[in-house]
């Protein structure tokens, strides 16, 4: 027994506002999938890139200009959880207790973690570094976590349909 | 062209591919990241191409190149396995040929960039009319690859001829 969550709850939820029938339509799933992939490339596109700059590749090209492309990045980031609520209130049976689910919650959790210490800790000797140079080993290492996060979460993404029903993964239940 | 297909599905490989457990989804994982190191990097240039990050030589860009070849050989290597694993259910899907055309189109068009653009622009400098069409119409051609890829799990008619 979950103490903190009812999928049938949640699925009611989407059957009552809409949401479930939008998803169950011939193009509904479809639909969100593909924003879903969008904003994961404009994430990889933009966040990925300045991560590999930060790792060192494509020198020449300044750290502060690429810093510019994140707005898109968020942007992505907005699109996939936007969609990817969708996809879980509609079948939280097959997400909530799925442990590719859960390994993707907690590498964005880490994303968000080590993007909040790279703007606490990094990004004023990023934004001061030349179009050539190699930034601080502490931002390379921040840019390397990011990068291995992200590419994470498309790994675990994929996942999510190996570990179907009847996977049941709920170590909150076990807590609670 | 069944013939062709059904004897493709019972080669040993495609066998495997359909039949272990792991196979395809090791695959469809690497094809992922392929696509997402691809497309990512043809972002990040199509938008420098429409002006965004200006102050930076567009020719730097060009150091992004390595990371899209390594995405294209990971998706293209990946996508024969999982072509091999299923080859009606592609081949028989027109949008496998939408999702060709819009992937070697935007290709091409970041390689027009490169020849063209790159040496023009430099730090400061916008793209013209014509520039910022091509950025546009690589960006366009890179999400409709996408979608199209995303669609094909959604509108196959055959899964197998044999």
């Amino acid at each position: 027994m979950d103490p903190f969550l009812d999928p049938i709850a949640i699925e009611q939820w989407a059957r009552d506002v809409g949401i479930f029938g939008m998803m169950n339509s011939k193009w509904g799933w479809p639909i969100a999938e593909i924003i879903h992939f969008f904003g994961l490339c404009l994430l990889i596109g933009t966040v990925g890139m300045f991560d590999l700059r930060m790792m060192g590749v494509a020198r020449g090209v300044t750290m502060k200009e690429l810093h510019r492309l994140v707005p898109f990045g968020i942007a992505g980031y907005a699109m996939c959880v936007v969609t990817g609520l969708l996809f879980v209130v509609t079948a939280p049976g097959q997400y909530l207790y799925n442990p590719a689910m859960q390994m993707k919650i907690v590498l964005m959790a880490v994303a968000g973690v080590n993007m909040a210490m790279f703007y606490a800790t990094a990004a004023a000797g990023v934004n001061a570094a030349g179009a050539d140079d190699l930034p601080p080993v502490r931002a390379r290492v921040i840019g390397l976590v990011s990068l291995s996060c992200w590419l994470g979460v498309i790994v675990a993404g994929r996942l999510v349909t190996f570990f179907r029903p009847p996977e049941h993964w709920c170590l909150w239940c076990v807590a609670g | 062209m069944d013939a062709i297909f059904a004897s493709i599905e019972q080669t040993p490989f495609s066998v495997w591919m359909r039949e272990d457990l792991y196979a395809y989804f090791i695959a469809l994982i690497f094809h992922s990241i392929g696509m997402a190191l691809l497309i990512g990097g043809g972002i990040v240039v199509s938008l420098r191409g429409m002006g965004v990050a200006r102050n930076t030589a567009f020719e730097k860009f060009r150091g992004f190149f390595p990371v899209m070849w390594f995405g294209a050989v990971m998706a293209i290597v990946s996508g024969l396995a999982l072509l091999i694993g299923y080859p009606a259910k592609a081949l028989t899907n027109p949008l496998f040929a939408v999702k060709f055309a819009c992937l070697i189109g935007a290709a091409m068009l970041v390689r027009e960039m490169a020849l063209r653009l790159f040496p023009a622009m430099g730090p400061g400098e916008a793209a013209p009319a014509w520039g910022r069409r091509l950025a546009i119409a690589a960006l366009v051609l890179w999400l409709c690859g996408v979608a199209a890829g995303k669609l094909l799990l959604h509108t196959y008619t055959i899964l197998l001829v044999s």
